[in-house]
């Protein structure tokens, strides 16, 4: 007891100073929407700088395994393309604006696991060529999210663990459709609910992007299936997924703009044109 | 007692100059003088760390409330109130050793210069720091805490010079 008021005498003054420095920086922060904006953008700028200096001291120690991973990619992409070389010479594009899907390498400053909405804040933004919608891949092509708002050096993408993110799946070898969406909870699986119940399909088997999905180019691996149960009605089966990339460990992300999707995305927009507005438009016929 | 109503007395001239005259000073967005701090400045040296984190506190909400601000002069003045002791330390090599308190003077203390230099500027720089509170337009801004911490120097001066001539006539 002795020693606890010791301490507390030892400690008092300078805790007194702290929470009167504290309360008046709290008043003046809000006072005014400058100093409350300003202040906010300051602490946002100081933890976004920590977490990245975290981040980039983390990265600096992983850096022998990422060369791996990377090397072992590099070669199996390029086995892929001189195979497509080798089969379609004439129709192979090399040219990467004419490309399909753009790709923008980012790095991961920050995750977040534990919510029913979490998501990823990856160092690349606008300047990078970075929009809303671009599909977010582990670096070796299974899917991690989508990005959902972006600044001019960062963005943001809900990671597969949200909630919220429903995305249209296939069964790799029968090719039923389903719906793949997190429950909450773990955060290593995946529920696919909504799946023929004439589906042939066995443990093990992988699930991936459907052609023309929102967010994933086609093809993207989601997962495998871990579990399968039929609903109680007998008329659909659901499934529980693994799922394929390690969102508890990911450093490095792949963002993928998808601009075929892009177009279709744009068409859907667009009203659907009745009869009398697609007839020509009356010409000036005084000329 | 003759001495504590000086005090007094101090405090309440440079209040009222502060608040009637340098919060008024409009000519120059550049000059924005806080001479108020002369009163940190010039607290006896004997006293106690509580005491100087109420005085600054005080200090602070009066001239928020005079200013028509909330918290930014506490935020500014109540550091360099907590931390005169290691700011005395440190830029003016002085150590009350023998608890001998007393104002700071030129006799007590060797480098008095630095100790009043170094009072102002940290003080002038954590109000700009947080008036702005951004990058843009650095230019100015550090023009503006440039030209007001010269300003506010030469006004500390100008009231030690007054206080302190009063102390050695007495």
């Amino acid at each position: 007891m002795h020693k606890l008021i010791y301490f507390i005498k030892k400690i008092y003054i300078p805790f007194l100073f702290l929470a009167v420095e504290v309360m008046a920086i709290y008043y003046y922060s809000t006072s005014t929407p400058y100093s409350q904006s300003r202040l906010s953008g300051l602490s946002y700028y100081l933890c976004g700088w920590s977490g990245s200096l975290f981040t980039k001291l983390g990265n600096y120690l992983s850096l022998e395994q990422d060369n791996v991973a990377l090397n072992e990619r590099i070669a199996e992409l390029e086995s892929l393309l001189s195979n497509y070389q080798t089969l379609y010479p004439q129709t192979v594009q090399t040219e990467l604006d004419l490309s399909p899907n753009m790709y923008v390498p980012a790095k991961v400053v920050s995750k977040t696991l534990n919510r029913s909405v979490n998501y990823f804040v990856v160092n690349k933004g606008i300047d990078d060529n970075v929009r809303i919608g671009m599909s977010v891949l582990s670096p070796e092509g299974y899917a991690v999210g989508y990005i959902t708002n972006c600044s001019q050096s960062f963005s943001i993408a809900v990671s597969l663990l949200s909630t919220s993110f429903k995305v249209s799946a296939r069964l790799s070898d029968d090719r039923s459709m389903g719906t793949v969406y997190w429950s909450g909870g773990d955060i290593h699986t995946l529920q696919m609910s909504d799946i023929s119940k004439y589906a042939v399909f066995e443990e093990g088997e992988t699930v991936e992007a459907i052609d023309f999905s929102e967010y994933f180019p086609s093809g993207t691996i989601l997962g495998t299936v871990e579990s399968k149960q039929m609903n109680d009605e007998q008329t659909m089966f659901s499934c529980t997924l693994r799922i394929a990339a390690d969102l508890s460990r990911i450093d490095n992300v792949i963002l993928v703009d998808n601009r075929e999707v892009e177009q279709v995305r744009i068409l859907k927009q667009e009203p659907v044109a009745s009869p009398t507005s697609m007839e020509p438009e009356n010409e000036d016929t005084t000329n | 007692m003759k001495n504590r109503s000086q005090y007094i007395l101090f405090v309440v001239v440079v209040l009222l100059v502060q608040v009637l005259l340098l919060n008024n000073l409009t000519f120059s967005p550049y000059i924005a003088p806080l001479a108020y701090i002369v009163l940190i400045i010039m607290t006896p040296l004997g006293t106690s760390s509580l005491k100087m984190i109420l005085i600054g506190t005080l200090l602070g909400l009066v001239m928020d409330i005079t200013m028509g601000v909330v918290g930014i002069n506490v935020i500014a003045t109540l550091p360099v109130a907590y931390f005169r002791r290691p700011i005395l330390h440190f830029f003016a090599a002085y150590t009350d050793m023998d608890g001998e308190g007393g104002v700071p003077t030129k006799l007590r203390i060797s480098r008095f210069h630095n100790y009043v230099v170094a009072m102002v500027v940290i003080h002038s720089l954590i109000f700009f720091g947080f008036e702005h509170l951004t990058t843009a337009n650095l230019d100015f801004i550090a023009l503006r805490t440039a030209i007001s911490t010269l300003v506010s120097v030469a006004v500390v001066y100008f009231f030690i010079g007054i206080f302190t001539a009063k102390l050695t006539q007495r």
